[in-house]
C-alpha cells in the first residue's frame, strides 16, 4: 500500500480546522493552536458553559460538526474515549478529510476496554476509507500555515526538518527546543498508537515533500516492518533521516545462547536495518538534534581530520580527546601554518600544535579570523571546529582584549562565508551560563552551528562524517 | 529426494525440524559449498559410505526427534577405518537408546571430516516485525560470550555483505591474525549473498543456522546445517 499524496496534502495543508471539545480547563490549547491557522478555524462543544469562553476567542461555535457550512480538511478531537465512536460517526458523515484523535485511553493502556475502544474507531475508519492521525496524539504542525499542536510553537515561517514522532512531547520539544537552536520544522506530526496512518505513511509522504531537506523521526515501533524497510531505503537515499529508536531495553540473558534466534534482539536488528538504509541512528533528544544540526548547517566533510581551537591549555587536551574518542583525527598542521603561526603567535601561556591553544591570543577578531583561516586553509584539515567559553570569553573582554561579541561573532560569521571547510563552534558555559546562551542567539542567527559540550560537537561531527561517506559511494 | 520433496515430506509427517541430511540436501540449491552428508540406515551402509568418501568421517545419529546430537552421544568425529566407523556406529545407537529411547532414529548421516578452518556462522531467523534476518558472526566463543555478530534484512546487497563482515569486532581474525590462515572475505560475502536469496525464494524456512561454517583461504564450506520449516507458508 502506497500513501494517497493528494489526500495527505490536505491533511498537511488544510484550509478548514475544526476542533471537537476543547474546553476551559485546558485553557483551549487546542483553539489557541490553530487560531493562527490561514484558513478558516471552527468549534463543535455541546457543553453551553464552554461557549463564552470559545466565542471570547472568535470562534465560532456549532454543537455538531454537520452544521459546518463549509468543507471540512481537518478535525481535532478532544473529546472523552467513550464518545469518541460518536464524533467519528459525524466526521464520516460529513465526509472530512481527516481526523485526528487527542483522546487517549485506548490499547496503550492495555486493557480490555481500551483495545475494544481503538478497534471500534480503526474499523469504523477503515470501512469509510477515512484517514486517522492517532489515537493517543497531538498531530499536525505546519508552520508556514500557522497550524500548530501547542500554543506556544512560532509560525509563519516554515523551516526545512519534517519530524515524525510517536509522541507528542517529542514532537512540542522538538519544535522549540529546535527553534533556539536553528532547526525550524517543515512539516511535522505526532501519530500516536497510528492505528490508520503510520510512520511509514509520513515517512513516505515527507520523503516526497519538497520543503522537506532532512527528516527527524522518534518511533517505538512499526506496523509493517517489510514497508517500513523499503520506504526507509528509498528515502534516505533522497535526503538524511535521523531515527531515534524508543524502547531500546535489551534482554540480555537471551545473548548468551549460540542459537541464533536468542541473538536476535530488537535494538540489533533495528540498528542494522537503519544502517542498511543509509538512515541515520542516534539515542537521545540530544542527539538528535546535534546531528539535524550538522546536516543544516556545517558542510560536508570530506575526512576526518579536524584543526581545532581551544581557549586554555586545560581545554586544549580534552577537546583532543573528545574528537579522538569520537573516531576523528587531530593531525599536525603542515610547515606552512607552523611557519606562520610563529610569525605571530605569542606561546606565552599558549601553544599552536593542534589544537590552537590561543589564549591571551584571543585579544582581537583579526587576530581570531587569520588563526582560523591558518587552521581552514591548512592540507591537513578537513574540518574546523573552535571552543568558545562564555567564561574566558567574558576575562578576555574585561582584561586585554578590545572588542565586542557581536564582533567576534562577525569574524566567525565572514570565516564561514569564505571558508570551503566545515565549521563548527562549541560553546562552553563555565559559570556563565546566561552569557552562553545570548552567544548562542547571536550564533544561531548567523547560522553558525554551535553545540554545548566537546563531545556532542564531535559525535555530530562524526555521524555527519560517515553519512557523507557512506552517501558518496 | 527432490528438494520440494524435502519440504513437503517433512511437513506431511507433521515435522517443521528438518534433519541434518535433509537440511543439506534442501540447501544444495543455494549454491553454498556444503559438505557432502548422505543418510546410512544400517552398519553396512554406513562402512560403504564411509569408505566411498574416504577417511577420515564423521559420524552424527539421524532422528526427527533429537536436536541436540552431541547431548545423547550422537556424534563421533575423526573416524579413520573401517573398524573406527563400526565401532562408532554401534556406540551410537547404544547411546542414543540409552539417553533418548523415545526417539526415532532413521540411521547416521556420513560425511567426511572436514579440514579445520575459521569457524564462522551464518544464521537466518524471522523478526516479527521486519521478517527474514541474516546473522553472520564468528563461531564458539566469539558468538555466545562476546555476542559479535552482524545482523541486515534479507534481502541484502552486495555493500550489505560487506559491512557485515567487516563490522565485527573479530573481523582482524578473518584477515589471518599472525600468520594463521585468513578467510577468504569475497567468498564469505558471497555465501552470505547466496543465503539471502535462498531465503528470499523459500519463505517457508523461518530459521536457518550453518554452524560452524569454515572459512579458509581459497573456500568456504558448510559443515553443520540446521533448518526450521515454517507451517501454513505457501511457496
Amino acid at each position: 500500500m502506497s500513501v494517497n499524496r493528494e489526500r495527505m496534502d490536505r491533511i498537511f495543508h488544510p484550509r478548514c480546522v475544526v476542533v471537537i471539545g476543547d474546553k476551559k480547563q485546558t485553557n483551549y490549547m487546542w483553539l489557541r493552536s490553530v487560531l493562527t491557522l490561514k484558513g478558516h478555524v471552527y468549534s463543535v462543544q455541546i457543553n453551553k458553559d464552554e461557549w463564552p469562553g470559545i466565542e471570547a476567542l472568535g470562534v465560532k461555535n456549532y454543537s455538531s460538526i454537520l452544521d459546518i457550512p463549509e468543507p471540512v480538511d481537518y478535525v481535532i478531537v478532544a473529546v472523552p474515549r467513550t464518545v469518541a465512536h460518536r464524533v467519528l460517526e459525524d466526521c464520516i458523515r460529513k465526509q472530512v478529510g481527516a481526523v485526528m484523535f487527542f483522546t487517549s485511553g485506548f490499547a496503550e493502556t492495555g486493557t480490555e476496554e481500551g483495545i475494544r475502544l481503538q478497534n471500534v474507531l480503526g474499523e469504523m475508519a477503515r470501512k469509510a476509507d477515512l484517514y486517522m492521525v492517532g489515537p493517543n496524539c497531538m498531530g499536525i504542525y505546519n508552520p508556514e500555515i500557522g497550524l500548530r499542536h501547542h500554543p506556544e510553537q512560532y509560525c509563519g515561517e516554515g523551516g526545512e526538518v519534517g519530524f515524525i514522532s510517536q509522541s507528542g512531547t517529542h514532537a512540542t520539544q522538538f519544535s522549540l527546543v529546535g527553534y533556539v537552536n536553528g532547526i525550524k520544522v517543515s512539516k511535522s506530526v505526532s501519530y500516536g498508537n497510528g492505528i490508520i496512518l503510520d510512520s511509514t505513511d509520513y515517512l513516505e509522504y515527507l520523503g516526497g515533500d519538497e520543503d522537506t531537506r532532512a527528516i527527524g523521526m522518534y518511533i517505538e515501533g512499526v506496523k509493517d516492518g517489510r514497508r517500513f524497510f523499503r520506504t526507509l531505503k528509498e528515502v534516505a537515499r533522497a535526503k538524511p533521516v535521523v531515527i531515534w529508536k524508543g524502547g531500546q531495553t535489551e534482554d540480555g540473558a537471551r545473548a548468551a545462547s549460540s542459537h541464533t534466534g536468542s541473538l536476535t534482539t530488537s535494538v540489533a536488528i533495528w540498528d542494522a536495518l537503519i544502517k542498511q538504509c543509509g538512515a541515520i541512528r542516534v539515542d537521545s533528544f540530544d542527539e538528535l538534534l546535534d546531528v539535524v544540526k550538522a546536516l543544516l548547517y556545517i558542510k560536508h566533510p570530506h575526512g576526518e581530520r579536524v584543526g581545532l581551537m581551544a581557549m586554555t591549555g586545560g581545554q586544549s587536551v580534552v577537546i583532543s580527546d573528545a574528537f579522538a574518542k569520537a573516531g576523528l583525527k587531530v593531525p599536525k598542521l603542515s610547515e606552512i601554518s607552523y611557519k606562520e603561526l610563529a610569525s605571530f603567535f605569542n606561546i606565552a601561556g599558549g601553544s599552536y600544535m593542534n589544537p590552537l591553544d590561543v589564549s591571551s591570543n584571543f585579544s582581537s577578531p583579526e587576530l581570531v579570523l587569520r588563526m582560523l583561516n591558518i587552521l581552514g586553509g591548512d592540507e591537513n584539515v578537513d574540518t574546523v571546529a573552535m571552543e568558545i567559553s562564555s567564561y574566558f570569553l567574558s576575562q578576555r573582554l574585561r582584561v586585554g582584549a578590545k572588542f565586542t561579541v557581536d564582533e567576534l561573532v562577525s569574524a566567525l560569521t565572514s570565516f564561514r562565508g569564505s571558508s570551503q571547510k566545515p565549521f563548527f563552534t562549541i560553546l562552553t558555559a563555565g559559570p556563565k551560563e546566561a552569557d552562553a546562551l545570548s552567544i548562542r542567539e547571536k550564533l544561531v542567527q548567523q547560522s553558525i552551528p554551535t553545540f554545548p559540550t566537546f563531545q556532542r560537537g564531535a559525535n555530530a561531527l562524526k555521524k555527519l562524517l560517515d553519512y557523507t561517506l557512506s552517501h558518496a559511494e | 529426494m527432490s528438494v520440494s520433496g524435502v519440504v513437503t515430506d517433512a511437513l506431511k509427517e507433521g515435522r517443521t525440524m528438518l534433519t541434518e541430511v535433509e537440511a543439506k540436501e534442501l540447501l544444495k540449491e543455494s549454491g553454498i559449498s556444503i559438505v557432502e552428508t548422505r543418510l546410512a540406515r544400517t552398519k553396512k551402509e554406513a562402512l560403504f559410505i564411509s569408505k566411498e568418501m574416504g577417511f577420515p568421517v564423521v559420524l552424527k545419529v539421524v532422528s526427527p526427534d533429537i536436536i541436540h546430537k552431541s547431548d545423547v552421544g550422537g556424534v563421533k568425529l575423526g573416524l579413520k577405518s573401517g573398524v573406527a566407523v563400526s565401532r562408532a556406529y554401534d556406540e551410537i545407537v547404544s547411546s542414543v537408546r540409552q539417553n533418548k529411547p523415545d526417539a526415532k532414529v532413521l540411521g547416521v548421516s556420513v560425511q567426511r571430516m572436514a579440514r579445520q578452518g575459521i569457524e564462522v556462522i551464518i544464521g537466518v531467523t524471522k523478526d516479527i516485525q521486519f521478517g527474514p534476518v541474516i546473522m553472520f558472526g564468528l563461531g564458539g566463543i566469539l558468538v555466545e560470550v562476546l555476542k559479535d555478530v552482524s545482523f541486515r534484512i534479507i534481502p541484502i546487497t552486495g555493500a550489505d555483505a560487506s559491512q557485515m563482515v567487516r563490522e565485527l569486532k573479530a573481523f582482524p581474525l578473518l584477515q589471518g591474525y599472525r600468520g594463521q590462515e585468513p578467510a577468504n572475505i569475497p567468498l564469505l560475502e558471497d555465501a552470505l549473498l547466496k543465503v539471502s536469496a535462498f531465503i528470499e525464494k523459500h519463505p517457508e524456512v523461518k530459521e536457518l543456522d550453518l554452524n560452524p561454517v569454515f572459512a579458509y583461504k581459497n573456500g568456504v564450506l558448510a559443515v553443520d546445517a540446521r533448518v526450521v520449516l515454517e507451517e501454513g507458508v505457501s511457496r
